[in-house]
């Protein structure tokens, strides 16, 4: 009986040894190399595994940002800069500082701008009502209206108007990921900076339809006339395939082009005060009559000079 | 008659209504401008060759293919240009249209054969006869509208040991096919001889779905009448998806298509009787394809006003609709095509285009969606896949976002046929998410196939 115990005894603690001496060697000889600062910084990452990066999740991120000479090609977006000075404070690198971004809906679609044109009683998802058909309204561009980037949003920053039928941003609960605008078939979710204060200026509509098409398919449609652009003094919309767009990084928020446009398509949202459309239009009037009368006391071949090089760099940029 | 065959697995039996089948195939009138669309082919679209104010004639060339898998198209009508600009088609998708003000005379371009005789005698150059389906702008009338001519030419390294006919026409509601095959069936037999010549003298089936007696025993008596060798009659039982291409070789030749592979890897050729017909047309009287067969019809349309019509290529649905008596009341649903692969018409001054196949009026009965509820693991779905998928768990795959899994589980091979979604008590909309997973899936395949071709070129240029 005793001598039963004393070799279980010895048995199992030469057993242990043995199998502990081979754990040993096995973690020495493959003992994987990590560097201790993508712990380091994985910690101060959000956290949400968002993917709004680029990468797989936080830890992807950390692992790509202490491998990377310098932090230019990451941002985390949903951290913002906060995160990235203290990411840049680890690495010992530098971090330039980005302007905080916001998803904005680029569709003015309402039911009461753009009528119904046929009933879609199909799976409630934009992907597969893309795959089938342009929409249910005369607009073949505009929001579908069945939420996917609310399904997208991870953070519960999107949610569908019923009155509207549109989504709405939640600007306190967005944090730019991008997931929305990826999950969006027709593309009219972008990212856009933020603004001072959240002041910005935007063509909420993506019709490319010409003019006449996109008015009739609905009321608040860019119906490309050019006339933004025309009044813009930043040389900061363009004008693609009927459709205008507003650069955010050289739009300086006078509204001019909001108060000009013929059909409302140019939002400008988080304005302290109301855009008075009347004082904002004599001003441009008056300046451009200014502009006639220096032009027609100039000669006129000093016109063209200056509107070439306007062009180029625009190429450029 | 020979005995009955189908294919092996899977399938549903929708009631055939083929309420139209009595209705004689009548020559739908002009209207007064038509509108020709540049991509009514599988493949790339179609480039104009003409420009705004050209006059045309009945049958001249008017857009050059676009690339390799691609056609030509015609003016189906006499008249001029009016415009080359982008237009709603059937989903409501901006396309390139060409618009022809219809003139009042009709002139057909030169070297097209008018008379109505048979011609039965077959030409023996093979590649002119290509040429000929080529230069005609021949597509796939069956639904797919893939170019014929590259279809028939599948390389020097295939070997077609049948060429089937698909006359099962196994969408319920349809019946142009039948039509065509009880009025012109000779024309039919010609055009399958054509194509017999061409793919090397290969026997070839013709397969009739056993609810067209009539069809059958014309087919038949053409078959007997004209001579040719090697081509047969075969009566398929009704089910659906009889007349899908891989269920088709596999109920006349009990073989099945590898997953990713065409059919002309177990030695078939499948096309329809509508394109051997367009063919004859094509080879024999060097007809272009401007000219296709549609049905007007639909559960909520009397028998009086359904109709089969000859219709020309870009004429408007709308006018097609008003001609035929106006949109009925009671009609919930447009659908161009059949009530089981068709696409709702969202769009109704959309244009005709070579594949088009019907107009339906569906009642709110037949086509509104029921709510859906939870899955009961039935297994209904499995039973009628003629694919042998499991779309119940695609289904879930997709809703999970495992695409390395949809494409363990061949979620790609589906045909979209709609057995599963027609089958199940749970109302789950089954096909539209297969239908999603399937483009998920295939884009990653694509993007595979791309990848490993740069790396074979890299590899090759060090």
């Amino acid at each position: 009986m005793t001598s039963t115990v004393i070799w279980t005894i010895v048995i199992l603690t030469v057993l242990g040894l043995l199998l502990a001496l081979i754990l040993f060697w096995v973690a020495r000889k493959f003992k994987v190399e990590e560097d201790p600062r993508i712990d380091e910084v994985e910690k101060v990452m959000p956290g949400a595994n968002c993917g709004g990066c680029g990468f797989a999740g936080c830890r992807a991120f950390a692992d790509a940002a202490v491998k990377a000479p310098n932090l230019d090609a990451q941002y985390c977006p949903v951290g913002g800069n906060d995160v990235m000075k203290k990411v840049a404070a680890i690495l010992g690198l530098e971090v330039k500082e980005k302007a905080p971004q916001v998803a904005v809906v680029r569709c003015n679609g309402s039911c009461e701008n753009r009528p119904r044109t046929n009933v879609y009683d199909g799976v409630a998802s934009c992907r597969v009502k893309a795959a089938l058909y342009s929409g249910d309204t005369g607009c073949a561009f505009g929001c579908l209206g069945c939420g996917d980037c609310v399904s997208a949003c991870q953070f519960g920053a999107i949610s569908m108007d019923p009155a509207t039928g549109l989504p709405v941003v939640d600007e306190e609960k967005c944090t730019a990921c991008g997931a929305c605008a990826k999950a969006c078939p027709k593309h009219i979710i972008e990212l856009r900076n933020k603004g001072p204060r959240g002041m910005r200026v935007y063509v909420s509509c993506v019709n490319k339809d010409k003019g006449p098409a996109a008015r009739k398919a609905c009321a608040a449609a860019c119906i490309g006339c050019g006339i933004c652009v025309k009044t813009c003094t930043h040389d900061a919309i363009v004008l693609e395939d009927n459709v205008a767009y507003i650069d955010y990084g050289k739009c300086r928020l006078c509204r001019e082009c909001e108060a000009m446009c013929p059909t409302g398509a140019i939002h400008g949202v988080n304005f302290p005060k109301e855009l008075d459309k009347d004082a904002v239009k004599a001003r441009i009037a008056e300046r451009q009559k200014k502009a006639r009368e220096a032009a027609a006391a100039a000669e006129p071949v000093a016109v063209k000079p200056a509107a070439e090089p306007l062009k180029k760099e625009e190429n450029n940029g | 008659m020979a005995s009955k065959i189908t294919f092996s697995i899977g399938g549903v039996h929708p009631a055939d209504n083929k309420i139209a089948r009595g209705r004689a195939i009548e020559v739908l009138p002009l209207p007064k401008t038509v509108y020709v669309s540049m991509a009514q082919h599988l493949g790339a679209p179609a480039k104009p060759l003409v420009a705004a104010g050209d006059s045309v004639r009945t049958g001249q060339v008017i857009a050059e293919p676009g690339g390799f898998i691609s056609a030509f198209v015609h003016s189906p009508v006499t008249g001029t240009v009016k415009s080359i600009a982008p237009r709603k088609d059937l989903a409501g998708n901006l396309v390139t249209h060409i618009e022809i003000a219809v003139a009042d005379e009709e002139v057909w371009a030169e070297g097209i054969d008018l008379t109505p005789g048979l011609v039965t005698e077959l030409p023996s150059d093979v590649p002119a006869m290509l040429e000929r389906i080529k230069a005609n702008g021949v597509v796939g009338l069956g639904g797919a509208t893939f170019p014929t001519h590259v279809k028939l030419n599948p390389g020097p390294n295939a070997h077609p040991e049948c060429l089937i006919l698909n006359g099962a026409e196994c969408e319920p509601f349809l019946t142009s096919d039948f039509r065509i095959m009880v009025e012109r069936p000779k024309e039919i037999v010609v055009g399958a001889a054509i194509m017999q010549k061409i793919l090397g003298g290969c026997k070839c089936v013709i397969g009739i779905e056993e609810n067209k007696p009539e069809a059958i025993e014309a087919m038949g008596k053409a078959v007997a009448e004209l001579g040719y060798q090697g081509i047969s009659v075969q009566p398929l039982k009704k089910r659906y998806p009889q007349g899908g291409e891989k269920q088709l070789i596999d109920a006349v030749m009990h073989r099945q298509v590898k997953s990713g592979a065409l059919p002309i890897s177990v030695g078939a050729v499948v096309q329809n009787v509508a394109t051997s017909l367009a063919v004859y047309e094509a080879v024999q009287k060097n007809r272009p394809l401007i000219t296709n067969t549609l049905t007007v019809t639909g559960d909520c349309l009397p028998v009086e006003k359904q109709h089969n019509y000859l219709f020309r290529i870009g004429v408007p649905l709308s006018f097609i609709a008003e001609y035929a008596g106006g949109i009925p009341e009671g009609a919930a649903k447009l659908v161009s095509g059949g009530p089981m692969m068709g696409r709702a018409i969202a769009n109704i001054d959309a244009c005709t285009v070579k594949g088009s196949s019907s107009i339906l009026y569906l009642s709110e009965a037949l086509t509104k969606r029921k709510p859906e509820s939870n899955c009961i693991r039935c297994g209904k779905c499995a039973d009628a896949c003629p694919m042998g998928l499991e779309p119940f768990l695609l289904n879930r795959l997709y809703k999970a976002g495992d695409l390395g899994q949809l494409e363990d589980n061949a979620a790609q091979d589906c045909i979209e046929c709609g057995c599963c979604l027609y089958s199940c008590p749970a109302n789950i909309p089954l096909l539209d998410n297969i239908r999603q997973a399937k483009g998920q899936v295939m884009g990653v395949i694509r993007a595979r196939a791309a990848a490993a071709k740069a790396a074979a070129e890299a590899a090759k240029n060090q």
